[in-house]
């Protein structure tokens, strides 16, 4: 990785040498919220946003989109549509970078590479962008305000220059043909510093996290989810506005001359009520505390188990987009507050091994046994 | 298939209905034959596995494999009409064409299981994967020990496959019970729940493999029985039922706890299974 400088009013240039031959995604001030969307000029672009209400993920898994179109008549006319607009997403901020990352590892690198979004992904370059933090912000909690891949330059800003950290030759070749990139002085490297360190000092309010795996294993059945989960609206905006979710369904749509139809996926939710629900109609999470209890162990607990990361990245979208006021943060100091009343509850002679052993925790009903043997600690859904 | 398929697993490939066999009043046995000679030839599965079927216009549903592994050139699904998919595939006639995709999952260790005793226990429509697994074991009998079956039904009405039963009770080195919950006037069978064929059952925990496929309330009472009978925790294998959408472990729908059912399973030992948080 390359680290050089350009001066920022090469950034119309910098812009020019991508529209050359991509469409221009960045961050556009709609008045009342910012939004990303095409651009065609850097005087169009707002660099200094805070968030945007929608993350760049439609640009990589659309909202909708047509899998394959079929003859209803001749099942046998199946035809596979992948149609790809060479982009580049112009302003992107770390949290949002590192969500791709996770989307990457989901739909790039499993068993099944998912053809349409390796598609996109092969044709879409990503620059990112330095910000400020702000209330709303948790990249603290996870470290994820830094990404050190995934993009292909990502611009720090220094005040007059951007530091510019140079991931992918197709980046370098764009940066080098429309700026004069140059090595960082001295002033520049200790400038860096001062900004990473009020980046990093922003964070010091955010809530403990180190024991939060164990602790949503103990409190898997703690009344805190029964509380949550009678206030979810099940509205699935936390899902829509977070860069990471990524759930979606398949749906037939028959066109209305009936001679044809196509396929088409869609993004979905596990907040919604029907989302687990089999044929004959039984639902695994057919009420509103295993529905949240189940997003928030797949973004804090098992995506991790799976592929190391956890599938949050602090970006602060659902704190906005909740009505309900459930996020990541509501949810972390509601598990810590119940870990603290619940070692209260149990006395002083609770030791830490019979702490950890309990299988759950009700108010009303703390067991006092001993562990149970592991055949008997059924989980519940 | 995987290999054609790899290229895009979203993609269906076109299957003939090739028999319809009605098996109750709301499960039918459909057979299919992949068009394509290349995909038929090279689609292999194992018990346990499972097809996305697309109806055109209507949708996908995931249906377990009925045929063994051994039974090469056509896939069995047993199949309800419970949805959309299903009811439109029980208004289908032999000759018309479906699309098929996969197989996907994870089924039964079928090479595990080898020379060793099993214990198979299915309830209801369960017996629909499990009839793929006892079919295999049936074809390879000879590298088996002891094969004790047992399905539950509720009435006999409901019993399905039971010309297949009837071949497998001529058969003296098959242990079968065939228990109705709720019997009719005409039944002389077994009457009870699967669990009771436990008593007195003599089975040696060392070299014995259980696999449970049935609905959710079953799987408690039968995997403490095979717990009694000194089974390992990872001897005990079992089916789980979930709407997979996708098959490939990303749409969501199916997941438990950190697992997909649809990549992860649908086939999971009990130690696994423990491990899942809300699964049982």
């Amino acid at each position: 990785m390359l680290f050089r400088v350009i001066d920022k009013t090469e950034l119309p240039e910098l812009l020019n040498g991508f529209l050359v031959a991509h469409q221009v995604i960045g961050p556009v001030d709609k008045g009342d919220h910012f939004e990303f969307a095409p651009v065609t000029a850097a005087d169009e672009l707002a660099l200094d946003y805070t968030l945007t209400t929608l993350p760049p993920k439609k640009y990589l898994l659309p909202p909708r989109e047509t899998l394959l179109s079929f003859g209803t008549t001749h099942a046998e006319d199946i035809e596979v549509v992948c149609e790809v607009t060479p982009r580049v997403i112009f302003g992107v901020h770390a949290c949002d970078i590192n969500a791709i990352n996770r989307l990457d590892a989901v739909f790039l690198g499993d068993e099944f590479p998912d053809p349409y979004y390796r598609a996109r992904r092969e044709a879409t370059l990503v620059v990112g962008i330095s910000c400020t933090p702000f209330a709303e912000c948790l990249c603290g909690l996870w470290g994820t305000g830094e990404v050190h891949s995934g993009y292909d330059l990502f611009l720090f800003d220094l005040g007059e220059v951007y530091l510019v950290s140079i991931y992918s030759v197709e980046g370098a070749n764009i940066l080098e043909a429309t700026c004069h990139p140059r090595p960082a002085t001295p002033a520049e490297v200790l400038d860096f510093e001062i900004c990473s360190k009020r980046f990093h000092d922003s964070f010091a309010a955010l809530p403990d996290t180190a024991e939060l795996p164990m602790l949503m294993d103990v409190l898997h059945k703690d009344a805190t989810w029964d509380e949550l989960g009678e206030r979810c609206l099940s509205c699935t905006a936390c899902s829509v506005s977070c860069p990471t979710c990524y759930c979606f369904d398949l749906i037939d749509l028959t066109d209305p001359d009936g001679c044809g139809g196509r396929r088409q996926r869609v993004w979905d939710s596990c907040n919604s009520p029907g989302f687990a629900v089999v044929a004959g109609g039984h639902n695994f999470r057919d009420s509103g505390r295993n529905r949240v209890r189940h997003r928030f162990y797949h973004k804090l607990l098992s995506f991790r188990a799976k592929y190391g990361d956890m599938l949050c990245v602090g970006c602060g979208r659902c704190v906005r987009s909740c009505k309900a006021d459930i996020n990541p943060r509501t949810v972390i100091e509601r598990l810590y507050r119940d870990r603290d009343r619940w070692l209260t509850e149990q006395g002083s002679g609770a030791t830490g091994a019979e702490a950890a052993a309990a299988p759950a925790i009700k108010a009303e009903a703390a067991p006092a046994t001993p562990p149970a043997s592991v055949a008997e600690q059924g989980s519940g859904a | 298939m995987k290999n054609a398929m790899s290229a895009n697993p979203y993609r269906p490939w076109p299957a003939r209905i090739t028999s319809i066999i009605d098996l109750t009043a709301k499960e039918k046995l459909f057979e299919f034959r992949l068009i394509d000679s290349a995909i038929r030839e090279g689609f292999r599965h194992t018990a346990g596995q499972f097809v996305e079927l697309s109806l055109f216009g209507i949708g996908e549903a995931p249906i377990s494999i009925s045929s063994a592994p051994s039974k090469q050139g056509f896939i069995e699904l047993c199949v309800r009409a419970s949805g959309s998919v299903t009811g439109a595939l029980h208004r289908m006639k032999c000759g018309d064409i479906v699309g098929l995709r996969g197989p996907f999952g994870r089924g039964f260790p079928f090479e595990e299981m080898r020379g060793h005793d099993v214990l198979l226990v299915a309830g209801g429509l369960g017996i629909a994967p499990l009839k793929s697994l006892i079919n295999h074991i049936h074809d390879e009998r000879h590298d088996f020990g002891k094969v004790t079956i047992a399905y539950g039904s509720r009435t006999p009405a409901d019993i399905m496959f039971l010309d297949q039963f009837k071949m497998w009770q001529h058969r003296q080195d098959f242990d079968l019970h065939l228990l109705v919950s709720q019997p009719d006037d005409e039944w002389t069978g077994e009457v009870g729940y699967v669990t009771q064929c436990f008593e007195g059952l003599r089975v040696n925990p060392l070299r014995t493999y259980g696999a449970i496929v049935g609905p959710p309330v079953m799987y408690k009472s039968v995997i403490e029985e095979m717990r009694k009978k000194g089974i390992s925790y990872d001897m005990i294998y079992m089916s789980f039922e979930r709407q997979m959408k996708c098959g490939m472990g990303k749409c969501g729908h199916c997941a438990v706890g950190h697992q997909y059912i649809c990549v992860d399973g649908p086939v999971f030992n009990y130690w696994e299974a423990k491990n899942i948080q809300g699964a049982i």
